[in-house]
């Protein structure tokens, strides 16, 4: 196990004019489980096959512990991989495909046995060790290749897109079972995802990549409440962030519906009014959990009223879109929320959830700070 | 009779039977969502319904009247695809008015109507751009535009937000209702997302090799679902299934479950001395890291879905169950493995025959 350290790794491609990776620098921890995220295009893959040394750097250096391996061979590396394509070798069982590794390492064979055993078991794939790759499904060869990466005794592991062929159920569980198992070992982890749901529950930090850029690097918690960009705030989130047009005026936010006119105001902190000379045009973000719904509640000064257009109940919570003034606006609610499309809820929005950005850079303002001093009101 | 009945339908291909002996009756004005694994006949049955395909048996009645032997365009109905199937040469206004054009509308009717149609679903500034020049969404309402704006009195969706972001399929969830509202349509919506499915359905139909197995309102399809099948399609993490043994002891109703003993609630009598599998879903069991008189377990690992943390835990014996909470309490930041404490709710536990799967 070992650190994993880009400092300022770019990427450009023989006749390509743009960078297909910029710049980017991140430092892992020895044992910290990390997620690219991205959608495609966006230079998570290409990242994840410097590292590996599948391609070359164009810029910038790769240190795995104190080595720099910018020109060092993939198989000097130290590094486990498991491709998105599974790559497993078909004249070999599922068994000698998985202990492939091992063997090349000179492990002794009882002791490959026994981790072989484990490995599927916890992978579910016992049934198909004496099995050829060809004859299994693309599920289950991708458990495979996953096998072969985790059952290594490696600096670092790369993992890419790894439970995509999963059926839902089983890829709840296996996730559980992995991240106990990358922690238990101490394994330090790359995840190569475009899934944010994957990312978020596996990884202790995610490097949110768009257009070769590095967004943001930081804990699953910090991606949601203290997004960098406007980027990081709509790409992460499920139901996505809540994001209206707003004003700064005398201290306070006025939130504007569709039509611009002003639907209801935030109150401002003395150095978030500084910061936002009068008259100065922002976007407002609100993630949909950190709304508060009192339903048949008292409504108080301190209360919103919205109409609620439709109450979505998910079994273990509710997601429930209303109207404030012509915002629309949605909310997670506890399972055992009543709220019928038409009816008035009362809504408040603590200060402290909400986000301030740029309208022209797109970047947070008051990234750190509470930019608002009390309840919405 | 119901606005929208369809009896005993059947359909195979070669020797494989993909739709059999199918029943269903549908009210006017009704959102009904069928929603089942890939590969379970969705979109054979949607076809059959839109007469692009033809049953081999049974019957399909629209407003009292049956439609099987009738063509496709003469069936009242409208279909949006999931690949939008938007035709390319054509300006988003001539997609949308292209079923009016086909019934020989009068020209200023199809103005009106295209118009009309494109405002409800927040279009009209593109009408003149082609498909190409369609953001994502853009396509998507257009396409759905298509589906209505000859106010046929059925439509179909055939898992119509499948390839949108994230950001669109929320905005055309809270707003497609109001919007098939407005046109009192009666819609029939594919999707295999269980979510979609209980978001959008008055009544969720599970279609699981080619019949339907629950037709139910979404709170009962996941309070009570008919089989540990139907159970685990909805809901992530799945639903805990585990093999139990209940048996009568000190006036009541216990079981032994992950190495613990417990006491069913007073009315559990149906399943003492059968063998059962056992269901319980995550956010039904409490996780403590302080003692309690709950079972001793291992919390293995959090894996966060959303804003839920979703725990995997061991008991003793080697049961792996999950549990879920709202994020904002003591488990927030925890890694790797601890000693733990888990509660169930049993008054919101479900039982199954062990041997078919069939809900006690």
């Amino acid at each position: 196990m070992a650190t994993l350290k880009l400092n300022n790794v770019s990427k450009v491609y023989d006749g390509a004019g743009e960078r297909a990776v910029d710049a980017v620098t991140m430092h892992i921890d020895d044992g910290e489980i990390i997620a690219l995220l991205g959608s495609s295009g966006c230079g998570k893959t290409t990242t994840l096959r410097m590292v590996a040394g599948l391609e070359s750097v164009t810029d910038g250096e790769i240190r795995v512990g104190d080595r720099v391996v910018n020109n060092v061979t993939p198989s000097q590396r130290n590094i486990a991989m498991a491709f998105e394509t599974y790559a497993l070798y078909p004249p070999l069982r599922v068994r000698e495909n998985i202990a492939f590794g091992l063997l090349r390492d000179r492990a002794p064979s009882a002791e490959i046995e026994k981790r072989v055993k484990s490995i599927a078991a916890m992978l579910e794939i016992t049934d198909l060790l004496e099995r050829f790759p060809p004859s299994i499904s693309g599920g289950s060869q991708q458990r495979v290749s996953l096998a072969r990466a985790l059952i290594r005794n490696a600096a670092v592991y790369l993992l890419d897109e790894p439970m995509s062929q999963l059926e839902p159920q089983l890829r709840a569980l296996l996730r559980a079972r992995i991240k106990d198992y990358l922690i238990a070992h101490k394994m330090t982890t790359v995840v190569v995802t475009h899934d944010q749901t994957e990312a978020i529950a596996l990884a202790d930090r995610i490097a949110v990549m768009e257009k070769g850029v590095l967004q943001q690097f930081a804990t699953p918690h910090d991606l949601q409440e203290r997004p960098a960009n406007l980027f990081v705030a709509s790409f992460i989130g499920e139901p996505p962030m809540n994001l209206f047009p707003a004003v700064a005026k005398d201290g306070k936010i006025a939130v504007l519906n569709e039509r611009q006119e002003v639907a209801f105001h935030v109150p401002l902190g003395s150095e978030a009014a500084s910061r936002l000379g009068d008259g100065k045009r922002i976007m407002v973000g609100v993630r949909p959990h950190r709304i508060r719904l009192a339903s048949g509640g008292e409504v108080t000064g301190a209360t919103l009223v919205g109409e609620v257009s439709s109450n979505h109940w998910l079994g273990d919570h509710c997601q429930v879109g209303f109207q404030v003034r012509g915002c629309s606006v949605i909310a997670v609610a506890g399972r055992d929320l009543q709220a019928r499309p038409g009816s008035q809820l009362p809504v408040v929005i603590p200060g402290e959830a909400v986000r301030i950005f740029d309208v022209d850079s797109g970047a947070a303002i008051l990234q750190d700070a509470e930019p608002a001093v009390s309840l919405v009101v | 009779m119901a606005f929208l009945e369809i009896t005993g339908l059947s359909k195979s291909f070669k020797q494989h039977e993909v739709i059999r002996d199918l029943s269903v009756a549908i009210e006017k004005g009704e959102f009904l969502v069928i929603f089942g694994p890939s590969g379970c006949g969705k979109t054979v049955l949607l076809r059959l319904i839109a007469g692009m395909m033809q049953p081999d048996a049974g019957d399909i009645v629209i407003d009292g009247r049956s439609v099987v032997d009738l063509n496709p365009e003469n069936r009242d109905i409208g279909m949006a695809f999931q690949n939008y199937a938007l035709y390319p040469h054509m300006t988003a206004y001539e997609n949308i008015a292209s079923p009016l054009r086909s019934r020989h509308v009068p020209e200023a009717e199809v103005g009106t109507r295209v118009h009309d149609t494109a405002r409800m679903l927040r279009i009209d500034h593109v009408l003149d751009h082609l498909p190409k020049a369609l953001s994502q969404g853009q396509k998507q309402r257009t396409a759905l535009a298509r589906s209505l704006v000859g106010r046929p009195s059925v439509v179909l969706l055939d898992d119509p937000l499948r390839n949108v972001d994230a950001k669109i399929r929320y905005e055309m969830r809270f707003e497609l209702p109001r919007v098939l509202r407005r046109y009192e349509a009666t819609v029939i919506y594919v999707t295999q997302d269980y979510k979609e499915a209980m978001a959008l359905g008055d009544r969720v139909a599970v279609l699981v090799d080619g019949a339907f197995r629950q037709v139910a309102h979404p709170h009962e399809v996941y309070d009570a679902p008919g089989t540990t099948r139907i159970a685990r399609l909805f809901g992530d993490p799945p639903i805990n299934l585990v093999p139990v043994q209940p048996v009568t002891a000190a006036g009541g109703v216990e079981m032994n479950v992950a190495g613990g003993t417990v006491r069913l609630p007073a009315d559990s009598a149906a399943v003492a001395g059968r063998d059962c599998t056992f269901g319980i879903r995550s956010e039904d069991i409490w996780v403590s890291l302080e003692p309690t008189e709950g079972l001793p377990v291992t919390l293995e690992a959090i894996t966060p879905v959303n804003n839920r943390l979703v725990m995997l835990l061991r008991g003793d014996e080697g049961t792996e169950l999950f549990a879920s909470c709202p994020q904002g309490s003591a488990l927030d930041h925890l890694r790797g493995r601890h000693k733990a404490w888990a509660t169930m709710d049993l008054a919101r536990a479900h039982f199954f025959d062990h041997g078919d799967g069939v809900r006690i």
